[in-house]
Parts: structure tokens; C-alpha cells; sequence
């Protein structure tokens, strides 16, 4: 048979074998200023991941600082409750605005986004650089108002006590979670034009990744909830400086009003955070099942749909605030229905394990980790959406441990599973597998240990927000505390895991899990510019392409039998 | 052609595209600007039909909104007219046009805010202070956030206007003048919208006087 000019046989062979393979986007140009002015996605991405880290020790260390005050009634390490309450606002606020909310799409999103899809770079790269120095002076703000006296206004920043507290640094956290929301719009626009306009020939809506739709529903709530967000608390800030304004019921406003902007914003704000975590979850499972995800179609859907939804259940939250019964009503028979595409996607994790078989390497573990406590954290939702119990649970710690267990159990164990999944893309080491998930498991227990009490106090009726209690709670207390060292020691753990694989990780290979999306076919680290050519778009779930090259210690992507790459192969693809 | 530097590795691969996400991208930008005004439209109607009762909105004497609100209305529409003339100009490659047509853009977006300043003045000389009650509250901040957009527009304006009096802008590639143009209508759009309502609400309480 006469010679076939093969159309460009898959990536790899472009990008990893074109360039020497010391020149990634790590060691491209180099000094400090090369990192601050860079308009690298990748770059700009491992800042935020830093920063956002950063911050997420901060927000952990109050949160210590509040279990250690809870260990005892009355006062344990601090004698002032005023303290006690600027602690746990802090914690809430740093966790959500500066942690959870950019920890996936403007993290991870942004080093793994691009890549995965087959740019260059986001659409904007300007606006990505400006977006992280928002971010920037969000912390900033945060800090300034540490040093006027702080702010008790829980995460909420619920009015009047907003608008009335004697807290000096109110106006400078309203201005830094004001700052941090543009942040997060601007991701999201860069996100959804890039989705629109970047993606390569080949790349249709349907071979994008599952984390792909995931980010890009994100990106739609952020776009059209944060928005909202920033004017609720730019007309917080004039209230609370000239003393009068709509949410001022002693001059005909209105403080329910304020709660109904809050939600509106922060419930499609938590699916800002779980959404995310379940495209990484997506990916996670199917890659470490070696088998097609179950139900693509569906699980891509269903993120629009919980995209929509999220809309309309912002009410389930002010169920005892005077909302009419109507309206209760109506807030909760739409909760209920958010939770079927919820469900449709852990089925079809669940199918795809169920088929599959599963490699338990550390990112797999946190996997089913997620899976485990999404659920939970999922099912109580609908104790909470349901009027009759939340009437009792509301305000309890039932709630403090069902949000626990969505943001902490699930979005961010999505965060740090992603983090362990692309760890040898981004700095092109392998960590300690063993290690990590050791790790893994320490936070699991301590986290169940931590939070799953907390429904038990919550449902016996300990208030959150409280200082002090009654001593029949102690027990509870002190095992919830308990817990929270078990996390801490995990974390500890996994961050020697992490760091030690720069000071002495095994090289990665490109494609050290078997995975079949673009992010893998390219080196590890990945070149400056991603792709030389633009590289060739397969099914990203089809596995039975990809097999296990012992030369290079990882996977390969051997498409040659695949007769889009190879017409000569027509019919010889192996079924599955 | 992209442009590849060191720093800077452009995703797109030619200014077409680029041109074609930079729309894109206006149009979600707006979707955010509209969402911020929806949500001051909505909560302004909550407050201004929820008051409790025996609150009087406007109480005896309060003076209606300032006239000269009507004529930054004219002056508005007039800039959206004269920013959509720039897009022309720069389709049919009319540099003069082009050139006069943003300047004057410039100008009746300062007239605009100029104006808004005298409406301010007007109304917090009959002692109608941001503190005087909702109805100058709410008045005084619904402007404001709308002129802050304004104001937002203009460094972007200053270098569009820059550019076309550099020449920069040709037939084949005018993004930053469609882009110009889309958010000043967008704005012109928001406050025809957002006046009618006021208008009306404030007409409403007159009426029930
Ligand atoms: C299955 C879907 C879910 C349902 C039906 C649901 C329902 C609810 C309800 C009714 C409340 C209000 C409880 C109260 O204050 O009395 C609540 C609180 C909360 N939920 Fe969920 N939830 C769901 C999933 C999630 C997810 C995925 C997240 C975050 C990633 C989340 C985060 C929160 C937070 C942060 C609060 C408490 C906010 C506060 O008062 O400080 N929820 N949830
Ligand atoms: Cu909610």
C-alpha cells in the first residue's frame, strides 16, 4: 500500500518532543517580574492558588481558634464574646470570598482551563491579570479592616446590625467582598468567552470535558448573580455611612429586603462553589474508572440546570424571616427539585464506578471521599428546605454542619482532589501517593468527626453563632473540636505531601493517570504556549486508546486505530 | 496576525476573531451592567410601594424631580446618536467623521454628567439632602450608580477618541469603536428605564396628594 499522509497523529508527539523539554512555562522567562506582569493563564492561575492557599490557612486558623473557644462553656481562651464573634465572621467571610469562591475556576480553572480545551490563553488575558489583583486588594481590604477594628457581622452581614454595629472596619469588608466580586464576574466573563470563541476545530460542545461545562455553568452564575452582590452592599455602604437608606425600617425601608438581595446572590453563589468541584469529580472518577463517564449528556445538563435553578430557591433561607406562606411554600417545593439533577450526577458517578475498573490512586480517594459526604451534605439540604423542620433547625448547628459538609466536605475536598489530580501538570512532580492518602483519610475522619456532630447539637437545639451553651452540650463540643485537630494534622500532612514532591518528586510524566482530555497530552509542566499546533480533538471519555507505557513510567495516547486519525484503521477499533 | 512575545501569547489567530470575542464579551458585560440596574429598579419599587402605612413617600412640599433631568435625557440620546455615527464613519473608512463623531461623543458625555450635577443641586437647594428620606435616597443613589457607569465609560472613550485621531482605526478593524458603542447604548438604554421609572413612580405620588 502506498504511504498515507496521516493527518497530525495526535499531540503528543508535536508539543512534547518539539521543544527541550527544560523549557516550560515555569522556567520560560524568568525573575520576579516576569510572575507580576505575566499574562500566562498558568501563571496567573499557580498566584491564585498560592494566594488562595494563604488565605485558606488564615481562615483555618480562626476556625481552630473557634473550636478551641467552644471546648469549654463560657470562656475558654478568650473571655470576650465580642471577640468570638469577629472570629467566626472572619472565618466565614475569608473561607467563602477569598477561599472557596476563586479556589476552583480561578485557580485551577484558570491553569488547567485552556489547556484542556485547546487555547492558547483565555480569551482576555489583561482582564485575568486584573481579576487577580482585585482579588489582590480584597485581601488587602480585609486586612485594613482587621487593623479599624474589625467586623462582627457574620458572613452575612445581615441588617440592621450591619448598618448599627460599633465595629470600626464594617465599611472595609463590605468593600473588599464588593472587590472580590468583580474578581469573580470578571473570571467568569474571560471563562465564558473563551468557551465560546477559543475552542479549536474539533472541540465541539459535546467532546468538552464534564470540568469544562462545570466552569462554564459557574461562569454563567457568577456573570449574572455577583452583580447583584455588589450593589446590595454599595447601597449597604452608603446606609451605613449617611444612616439612612432602604433597608432602614425606622425611615419606611426594608431589612427583609436586604436578606431577599443577599440570597438571591448567595445561594447561586454555593453552587459557584460546588459546581466546579463536581466537573473536577466528573473527570477524577472517569479517569481512574479507565471507562467512559456514565450518562455524559446527563451530568453536562444537569449543571446548566442547577445553574437555572439556582436561581429561583433563594427563599429556602428566610423561611422564618415573614416571607408569606405562599411564597414559603413555593421556595420550598423548587429546593426539593435542585436536588434531583444533584442526584442524576452522583447515580451517574456511582454507574461509572460500578463498571469501571477503578485505579485507587490519592485523587480517586478524594473522589469517593466527595462522593460520600456530598451526599450528606446534599440529603440535608432537604431537611432544611423542608418548612416544618426548618421552622426547629434554622439558626442550629444543623445548619452549620449541612453547609460544612457541602463547602468544606465537598467543594473544597473537590478543590484539594483536583489539587492532587493535576499537581504532577502543574510543577511536573509526582508526590508521595501513600502519603497523600493518608492524608486523605485523616481529613475524612476528622471531618465526620468535626461535622457530623454538629447535626446531632443542631438538632437538639445548640443555636450557631453562640459563645457560650449549656453544659449538656460539652460532650458534643468537645468531640466536634477534637475533630477539627484530626483536620488539622490531614492538612498538615497533605501539604508535606504536596511540598515535598518539589524538593524531591519523582519526575511526572505527561499523562501519569491515564487521562484522555488535551491537558494530558501535552508535557508536563506545559510548554509556555500550550500547544505548538493546534493539537487534535479525540473523545476525551474513549479509553481504550490509552494505555499504560512502561518507557515512560504513565499513559499514552495510541489513536492510530482510530479511523478519524486513520482512515486505513476503519472498523479495527477495539469495542467497548 | 497574533502576536507572540515572551509574556504575551495571543489566543486568537487574527483580529477578526479577536474582534468577534471582544463583542462577546461586551455583550456578558453588559448583562452585568443590566443585572446591577435590575436589581436597583426592583428594590427601589419594594421600597416605594411597600411603605408602611401612614408613611407619606413625597411628604407635603417635597419638590418633584428636577427638571433638568430632560434635558440630560436629550443630551444622551444625542451622544448614543453620534457614537453610532462613529461606527458608520469607521465602516466606510470616514476618518474626519470618525474623528468628530467621538469627539463630540466625549462631549455630550460630560455635558451629560454636567447636567446631572445641576439636577443634583437643584434638588439639595430646596433642602432635599440624601438625608432627607427615601424618596431623596433613593433618588440620589439610583443617579449616582447610573453616573458612575457613566463615568467608567469615559477613560475608555478618551482612548478610543485617541486612537481614531491617530488614525488607528480601519474598516477592517474598528473593535474598539463597536465595543464603544455598545456599552454607550447599553447605559442610554438603562437610563431611558430607569428615569421612566422614577418618572412614574414619582408622578403616582404627586397624584395621590
Ligand atoms: C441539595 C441541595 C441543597 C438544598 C436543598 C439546600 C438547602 C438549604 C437550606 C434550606 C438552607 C437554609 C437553612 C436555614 O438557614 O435554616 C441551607 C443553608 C445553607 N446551604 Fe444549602 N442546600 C443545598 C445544597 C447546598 C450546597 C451545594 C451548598 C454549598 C456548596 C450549600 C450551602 C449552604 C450554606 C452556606 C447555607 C447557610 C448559609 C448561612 O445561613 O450562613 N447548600 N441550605
Ligand atoms: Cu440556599
Amino acid at each position: 500500500m502506498t504511504t498515507i499522509q496521516l493527518p497530525s497523529p495526535g499531540a503528543i508527539s508535536d508539543t512534547i518532543e518539539a521543544r527541550p523539554e527544560s523549557d516550560n512555562y515555569l522556567t520560560h522567562t524568568r525573575g520576579i517580574l516576569s510572575w507580576i506582569f505575566t499574562l500566562d493563564h498558568k501563571r496567573i492561575g499557580v498566584m491564585y492558588m498560592w494566594s488562595v492557599l494563604g488565605a485558606f490557612l488564615l481562615g483555618g486558623t480562626f476556625a481552630l481558634l473557634l473550636r478551641t473557644e467552644l471546648l469549654t462553656p463560657g470562656p475558654t481562651i478568650t473571655d470576650s464574646a465580642d471577640t468570638y464573634n469577629q472570629w467566626f465572621t472572619l472565618h466565614g467571610a475569608i473561607m467563602v470570598f477569598l477561599v472557596i469562591i476563586p479556589s476552583i475556576p480561578a485557580a485551577l480553572g484558570n491553569i488547567i482551563m485552556p489547556i484542556m480545551l485547546g487555547a492558547k490563553d483565555v480569551a482576555f488575558p489583561r482582564l485575568n491579570l486584573f481579576s487577580y489583583y482585585l482579588w489582590v486588594t480584597g485581601a488587602i481590604l480585609c486586612i485594613v479592616s482587621l487593623s479599624m477594628g474589625g467586623f462582627d457581622t457574620g458572613w452575612t452581614f445581615y441588617t440592621p446590625y450591619s448598618t448599627t454595629t460599633t465595629a470600626g472596619g464594617v465599611i472595609p469588608v463590605l468593600t473588599a467582598a464588593f472587590v472580590l466580586g468583580f474578581s469573580s464576574i470578571f473570571t467568569g466573563l474571560n471563562f465564558i468567552v473563551t468557551v465560546h470563541k477559543l475552542r479549536p476545530p474539533g472541540m465541539t460542545w459535546f467532546r468538552m470535558p464534564l470540568f469544562l461545562w462545570s466552569i462554564y455553568a459557574t461562569a454563567i452564575i457568577q456573570v449574572l448573580a455577583t452583580p447583584v452582590l455588589g450593589i446590595t452592599l454599595l447601597l449597604l455602604i452608603v446606609e451605613r455611612t449617611v444612616n439612612i437608606g432602604i433597608f432602614n425600617p425606622s425611615m419606611g425601608g426594608d431589612p427583609v429586603l436586604y436578606q431577599h438581595f443577599f440570597w438571591f446572590y448567595s445561594h447561586p453563589a454555593v453552587y459557584i462553589m460546588i459546581l466546579p468541584a463536581m466537573g473536577i469529580i466528573s473527570d477524577i472518577i472517569a479517569i481512574n474508572s479507565h471507562r467512559a463517564i456514565f450518562g455524559y449528556r446527563f451530568i453536562a445538563f444537569s449543571s446548566i440546570a442547577i445553574a437555572m435553578f439556582s436561581f429561583i430557591v433563594w427563599g429556602h433561607h428566610m423561611f422564618t424571616s415573614g416571607q408569606s406562606a405562599l411564597m414559603n411554600t413555593l421556595f420550598s417545593a423548587i429546593s426539593f427539585s435542585v436536588a434531583i439533577p444533584s442526584a442524576v450526577k452522583v447515580f451517574n458517578w456511582i454507574a461509572t464506578l460500578y463498571k469501571g475498573s477503578v485505579s485507587l490512586t490519592t485523587p480517586m480517594w478524594y473522589a469517593l471521599a466527595f462522593l460520600f459526604l456530598f451526599t450528606i451534605g446534599g440529603l440535608t439540604g432537604l431537611h432544611l428546605a423542608t418548612l416544618s423542620t426548618d421552622v426547629h433547625l434554622h439558626d442550629t448547628y444543623f445548619v452549620v454542619a449541612h453547609f460544612h459538609y457541602v463547602m468544606m466536605g465537598s467543594a473544597l475536598i473537590g478543590m484539594i482532589g483536583g489539587l492532587h489530580h493535576w499537581w504532577p501538570k502543574i510543577f511536573g512532580r509526582m508526590y508521595d501517593q501513600r502519603l497523600g492518602t493518608i492524608a486523605c483519610w485523616i481529613i475524612f475522619i476528622g471531618f465526620n468527626v468535626t461535622f457530623f456532630t454538629q447535626f446531632i447539637l443542631g438538632s437538639q437545639g445548640m443555636p450557631r453563632r453562640y459563645y457560650d451553651y449549656q453544659p449538656e452540650f460539652q460532650i458534643y463540643h468537645v468531640i466536634s473540636t477534637i475533630g477539627s485537630y484530626i483536620m488539622a494534622v490531614g492538612f498538615t500532612l497533605t501539604a508535606i505531601t504536596l511540598f515535598g514532591s518539589l524538593v524531591n518528586g519523582k519526575k511526572a510524566p505527561a499523562n501519569p493517570w491515564g487521562g484522555r482530555s488535551l491537558e494530558w497530552q501535552c508535557a508536563s509542566p506545559p510548554p509556555f504556549d500550550n500547544f505548538a499546533k493546534a493539537p487534535r480533538v479525540g473523545d476525551c471519555y474513549d479509553f481504550t486508546v490509552v494505555h499504560w507505557d512502561p518507557k515512560i513510567g504513565g499513559y499514552r495516547v495510541d489513536e492510530s486505530n482510530d479511523p478519524e486519525v486513520n482512515p486505513a484503521a476503519q472498523g479495527t477499533k477495539a469495542a467497548h | 496576525m497574533a502576536i507572540k512575545t515572551a509574556n504575551f501569547i495571543d489566543p486568537f489567530d487574527n483580529a477578526q476573531e479577536r474582534g468577534v470575542a471582544g463583542v462577546f464579551g461586551m455583550w456578558v458585560f453588559i448583562a452585568v451592567v443590566a443585572m446591577i440596574f435590575l436589581a436597583c429598579i426592583l428594590g427601589y419599587l419594594v421600597v416605594r410601594f411597600d411603605q408602611p402605612p401612614g408613611r407619606e413617600w413625597m411628604p407635603e412640599g417635597t419638590p418633584g424631580l428636577p427638571p433638568a433631568l430632560l434635558l440630560s435625557t436629550v443630551v444622551l440620546l444625542i451622544s448614543s446618536y453620534t457614537v453610532q455615527m462613529a461606527v458608520r464613519a469607521a465602516r466606510f473608512n470616514r476618518q474626519t467623521q470618525l474623528r468628530y463623531a467621538m469627539g463630540a461623543t466625549l462631549g455630550l458625555a460630560l455635558l451629560f454628567l454636567a447636567v446631572q450635577a445641576l439636577a443634583w443641586k437643584e434638588l439639595w437647594t430646596r433642602h432635599v439632602t440624601i438625608e432627607s428620606g427615601l424618596y431623596a435616597w433613593t433618588f440620589y443613589v439610583l443617579t449616582g450608580v447610573h453616573a458612575l457607569h457613566v463615568i467608567g465609560g469615559i477613560p475608555p472613550m478618551v482612548q478610543v477618541f485617541r486612537r481614531s485621531m491617530e488614525g488607528r482605526y480601519t474598516p477592517t478593524n474598528f473593535t474598539g469603536v463597536v465595543l464603544c458603542a455598545m456599552y454607550w447604548h447599553a447605559l442610554d438604554v438603562i437610563w431611558i428605564v430607569l428615569y421612566a421609572t422614577l418618572w412614574i413612580c414619582t408622578a403616582l405620588a404627586v397624584l395621590a396628594v
